[in-house]
């Protein structure tokens, strides 16, 4: 499958760096800013796609494996599992690191812009789910790609 | 015939959601609120994050989060097994 | 009142997109129709002060659904029922 013309391949070369960025940015204040996880996710997702579809197969192929992005969808759902079973003294999912002090930040009650390094356990759950949309919806495209050029695959 | 069963059919339709819409509850206005509170007030303090909708997503509601993920996975689970290359 | 006249504009602009997405005989154009009446839907959700469930609606409705769509046009026919 060829790419599509050099209009479209010109604005992805400007935008998709970008796209990645603001996808993070939403992972990483998902509990700060509306967002998290899933739909931070979901925008770093659509700017892969975005690369999949202005580019051909051949070009793609070596920056986008569909392995790599196998192995993090399984490392981040087993580390929200995880994250979920390191709580387990008290419930299932219990907040254990919510205003420890320290490393994790004391919580300023009340109406304030908040700081990054609170909420405990959350952020690294929106880190964990992020990752895992991420992969998985970029595997979807991938494989999606895959089954329609088999000759180009080689 | 096909055209009569047709147009009543969307006539049976429209006046549904026509009394649904005309019987609707006020907008932004929920007549049960106790939990609605009970998250807006001590939210914040149990969790410690300043978004309520990821304290509720991620600590009160974890289980949901967790069935979403694992919907995920089988989606992708699926996808890979029904493009998979067969050999030769 | 702008926020009312701004929210009829957009259904019926949402509106008239799914009309045009269900009439076309051509598939991308059909896809592209329903790429806007996406885009319109999560302005429509930030108007109505949701903005999660806008920027969800904006990301996988608007973008990753098309590539799909795209994608599977490629694999088929552009034009339907030929």
């Amino acid at each position: 499958m060829r790419g599509m013309s050099k209009i479209v391949r010109t604005i992805t070369n400007i935008l998709y760096s970008f796209i990645i960025i603001f996808g993070f940015y939403i992972i990483m204040h998902g509990h700060l800013t509306p967002g998290g996880g899933f739909q931070g996710g979901a925008v770093v997702a659509s700017a892969f796609a975005l690369l999949v579809v202005s580019y051909g197969a051949l070009k793609i192929k070596d920056m986008l494996k569909a392995k790599n992005f196998s192995v993090s969808e399984c490392s981040g759902l087993l580390a929200f599992i995880g994250l979920g079973f390191l709580g387990i003294g008290t419930v299932f999912f219990y907040n254990f690191l919510a205003g420890k002090g320290g490393l994790f930040g004391n919580v300023i009650y009340g109406i304030n812009p908040g700081d990054l390094n609170t909420a405990g356990v959350l952020p690294l759950m929106n880190i964990a789910v992020g990752i895992e949309v991420l992969s998985g919806l970029t595997l979807i495209i991938l494989y999606m790609f895959n089954a329609n050029n088999p000759k180009e695959e080689k | 015939m096909n055209k009569k069963i047709g147009f009543f059919a969307f006539a049976v339709v429209f006046v549904f959601f026509f009394l649904s819409a005309v019987y609707l509850h006020p907008f932004g206005e929920p007549s049960e609120t106790d939990m609605d509170d009970y998250f807006i007030d001590n939210g914040q303090n149990e969790t410690g994050a300043n978004n309520v909708v990821t304290s509720i997503v991620f600590d009160y509601r974890g289980y949901d989060t967790l069935g979403e993920a694992t919907v995920l996975f089988t989606a992708v689970a699926g996808v890979a097994v029904a493009f998979r290359r067969l050999k030769k | 009142m702008i926020e009312d006249i701004a929210q009829i504009v957009v259904l019926l602009i949402i509106i008239s997109t799914g009309y045009l997405a269900i009439k076309m005989k051509d598939l991308l154009g059909a896809v592209i129709s329903l790429s806007i009446m996406s885009l319109l839907l999560s302005l429509e959700f930030y108007i109505l002060q949701a903005p999660d469930v806008a920027i969800a609606e904006a990301g996988i409705g608007a973008g990753l659904t098309t590539a799909i769509f795209v994608l599977a046009i490629r694999g088929t026919k552009r034009m339907e029922g030929s």
